[in-house]
Order: C-alpha cells, then structure tokens, then sequence
C-alpha cells in the first residue's frame, strides 16, 4: 500500500488513504477503544481517584483493628459491638461498608471524568466529522471504564489483603477469602450503579452534573436502606448484599445490570444526537 | 476525481436567541481554496459546524464529497479533515501521541500511522513538540497540532475555522504552504478568516457573509479588497435594517 509520501516538494497524493481507510471499515469500536485505553493510560484523575479508593478503604479498615486493639473505651463504643473482634470479619466488615459509599463517589468521578472531560478540556468539536462515531466512542468510554473499575476493585482487594495480614490478622481461612471475592464483586457492582454519573456529565456537557449524580445515588441510597423493599432498589443491592450476604440479598443483585444497561445506552443515544449549540 | 468536495444548499440553522445562518448556498470544488470571510459573529464558525455535523440544519441539504452528510459512509468522513473550534489536543499525551490517536480517528490503518504522523511533524515542524505535553504548549503550538491531526490524512475536503489564530508568522507560512500542495493535488479547501490579507493571498475565491447571510464574493486578486469588503457588509447591513 502506498501512502502520500514528503518530498522535497511536500506530500504526493495517491488515492491511498481512501483504499485504506476503506480496508478497516467496521472496526470503528476497535479503533475507539484502542484511542480511549490510550488517553486513559495517562490519565491522572483515574490513577489518583483508584488509589485514592483503594488506599482510603484499607487503611479504613486496618485503622478500625488498631482503635480497637489499643481498648480506649470510647473509640470501642464508636466503632459497635461488630468491630470489637478485630478479626478478619470485622475488618472486611468495614471494608464493604466504606467500599458500598465512597466507592459510588470514587466511580462517578472516574466515569463523570472519562465524559465530561472532552466538554470541560474542549476536545468535543474534534470528536465530530470523523469516521469513527461518537456512539462508538461513547461506547468505547464505557469499555475502558468497566476496566479501570474492575482494576481498582482487584488492587482494592490485593491492598486489604496485604493490610490484613500485616496488622497480624493471619493467614486468610476460606471464609475470608469468600469475604474477599465478595469484595471484589462489591467493588464491580458499586461501578455498574455510578454509570448514570456518565450520563448525567454528558448531558450537562461537565464533570459536575456527573459528581452531583453520584451524591444523588449516595443520597438515594441511604433513603432507600429504610424501605421494605430496600434489596431490590438497584443502587442499594450491592451494598446490602455485601453487608448480609444470603440468598434473598444474592437473587436482588439481578436489578443491578439494568443500571447501565439503561443509562449505558442513553449515554450513547447522548453522544450520537450532540449539537453543539450556543 | 472531480466531485464537488462540499455543496450547500439554502442551509439554514437558527439558534435560540434568534442568530445562526440563512439560505446559505456555497460550493467548494477539488483544486480550490475557498475563502469565507465576515466579521466576528457574522456566522462563520455556525456554517462550518453544520459542514461537520455539530449542528444540524432547520432546513436546506448538505453534501460532502458527493454524499448527503445524513447518511454519509464512514469511509467518506475519512477523506476529511477539520480544525473547528478548539484543537483535538490531549493535555496529558505529548504531541506525537496526540497525532497517532487523531490518525487512527480519521481512519489511518495502524500500520501507516508512524509514516503518516512522522510526515506532517515535518511538514509542520512540530519536531520540537513531538514530545511535549500539549498542556505544555503554547496556544500557537496547540493550533499547530490541530491544523496537523487535520491534515496529517491527506483528506479531499479540509475545512478549517480560523486557522491561523494564534499562529507565529513561520506557522502561517507553513499553513499556507501546506492547504497550497493539498489543493494543488486536488483537494477542496475552505478556510474562514476575518483577515482578508492574509486570506487573498491563497484562496481562489473569496465569499463574503454578514449577519448569517451570504452577501457576496470579492476577487482575490482584486485591489483594495478591505475598501470593497467593508462596502458589501455595509450594504448588507443598511438592507436589513
């Protein structure tokens, strides 16, 4: 194949580039996800904002077993009668429970960011007259924000795991590391409810229409925990389920998908009827 | 080929407020540069917009590349290039990395991309740059990137708004020289300016719009363009009234 080539006269043109463009037609997602894992390989605001999840949590929780290990009464009061063990259960108990608020924080930022930004940064015109779609590009986001998510769940569980056993928890017995994938999957599920964040910053074309939605789910959360239906509500499952987990808490976790699966494709829909109007 | 590279036709686009563009008709064929020139606000930026889909009209018919921008081909937004607005710059990626991601969004197949982006680094003499974060860069070296991620594949119709703002005289004549060998080759070049020295020493042709209208056309070659220009908008503007 031959490509326009720089002379000393400047580029030749062929009708090379038409002939290959044509050659790759319908890996347009291929190539928006290839762009988007790129931008987000050095991507400060994902990097901090997964640490910053994932470091705040276990130390959360290590935190918890040392208060109690060194018996002030009024820290042992604070922290309730199922932090008093200041064994594993108790330290992923507060794992889950930090992990099922801060964690829909922490995503919102992260998908409000992967959105919003290409408004707030002002890159959005050059996403236009392209071969490859804004759909396709908004599809490719959510993509790269399933794995960004799903890696900051993995370190978060490597981090309490090593947190746990250097504050001489022990070696991790079976039941642990049950509790260990269950927060992992916490870790997932609580990315799949912030994913309306995405939505909303692309909406209101900025980070904060998203970082206001993820309070909103936060707020809709803890509102919902005192209703009899409280488990089925898709934005409390996960947590509620990671807190008792049983079989009625585990058949709710269904609700969940339908979280981005609708907001996902609105998002989408977003992307691909954008005017950039006055 | 000798397709018409854009054609519109009694485009209209109204905003909210009440601005955008009317009954706009314009043309731009292979081999030539096409000049829309009009003073700030005139509906420059709204025309090129629609031109690339980030308006659509409230009524009239667009074609690009002979295919009705509605149901146009993924291929045939490969063979186009704009710079509109802001330029596709990633502050965090450096300028090499910047052109690879518009290359690969513009369609360029993996495997020419080094070539592809490596040619219009020298082209553009954005050596220096290659490395440099574009949050790092200058505001004239920031265009310079977006006029590359624009040119760098070699498209039949470039559309550029403004392109020369922020530019440094060397940056200008590279610009220049770089739509010049494009349009030589065949493509079709449209570029709004409001600096009408600057744009008659290229375009072909020259439309002038004022307050959303096409009011008419100055000779590039002609003297005392600034005279005439002011002249037509003046016209324009007493009819109106």
């Amino acid at each position: 194949m031959s490509w326009p080539v720089t002379t000393a006269t400047g580029p030749r043109r062929s009708a090379a580039p038409v002939a290959a463009v044509s050659a790759s037609g319908g890996s347009r997602l291929l190539d928006a996800v290839a762009v988007e894992f790129r931008k987000a390989r050095s991507s400060r605001v994902l990097v901090w904002t997964g640490v910053l999840l994932a470091v705040g949590v276990t130390v959360l929780a290590a935190a918890m077993v040392l208060a109690v290990r060194s018996g002030d009464a009024e820290i042992m009061a604070k922290l309730g009668p199922q932090a008093a063990s200041a064994d594993w259960p108790a330290f992923l108990s507060v794992g889950v429970q930090v992990t099922s608020a801060a964690g829909v924080l922490a995503f919102g930022v992260g998908i409000s960011w992967l959105y919003g930004r290409e408004f707030v940064d002002g890159t959005i015109p050059g996403l236009f007259g392209l071969p490859v779609s804004r759909g396709a590009i908004a599809g490719a986001k959510l993509l790269v924000y399933l794995a960004w998510a799903l890696l900051v769940a993995l370190a978060l569980v490597a981090l309490l795991l090593a947190a746990g056993i250097a504050v001489g928890l022990g070696a991790p017995d079976t039941d642990v590391l049950v509790g260990l994938a269950r927060q992992l999957a916490l870790g997932v599920l609580t990315a799949l409810i912030a994913v309306p964040c995405g939505w909303a910053a692309s909406l209101g074309r900025g980070l904060l229409p998203g970082i206001a939605t993820a309070v909103g789910i936060l707020v809709i959360s803890q509102v919902s925990v005192i209703a009899d239906f409280a488990s089925w509500v898709p934005f409390v499952a996960p947590a509620f389920w990671a807190i008792h987990p049983d079989a009625q808490t585990a058949v709710a976790l269904v609700v969940v998908p339908i979280v981005p699966a609708i907001f996902g494709a609105a998002t989408i829909l977003v992307w691909r009827r954008l005017q950039l109007d006055k | 080929m000798t397709e018409t590279r854009l054609r519109l036709g009694g485009v209209s686009r109204a905003y909210r407020g009440g601005a955008g563009v009317q009954g706009i008709d314009l043309t731009v064929l292979p081999g030539e540069i096409h000049a829309l020139v009009g003073l700030n606000g005139a509906g420059k930026s709204t025309l090129m917009k629609l031109m690339v889909g980030m308006l659509r009209p409230d009524a009239g018919g667009i074609e690009l590349l002979g295919e009705d921008i509605r149901t146009m081909r993924a291929t045939a937004w490969g063979r186009v290039g704009a710079l509109i607005e802001y330029p596709l710059a990633y502050g965090e990626l450096d300028g090499r990395t910047n052109l690879r991601l518009a290359a690969r969004l513009h369609g360029v197949p993996p495997v020419a991309i080094g070539r592809v982006v490596e040619q219009i680094i020298d082209e553009l003499d954005l050596g220096r740059y290659a490395t440099v974060r574009a949050r790092r860069m200058s505001l004239g070296n920031k265009q310079r990137l977006g006029l590359a991620a624009a040119l760098q594949h070699a498209p039949d119709l470039i559309v550029l708004d403004e392109p020369t703002n922020a530019l440094d005289p060397s940056g200008v004549i590279l610009l220049r020289e770089a739509l010049l060998r494009r349009a030589a080759a065949g493509a079709g070049v449209l570029v709004s300016s409001h600096h009408l020295d600057e744009v008659a020493r290229i375009a072909t042709r020259i439309s002038v719009i004022a307050d959303g209208r096409m009011i008419g056309s100055l000779d590039p070659n002609g003297i005392d363009i600034e005279r005439r220009f002011f002249a037509l908008v003046h016209d324009a503007m007493a009819v109106a009234r």
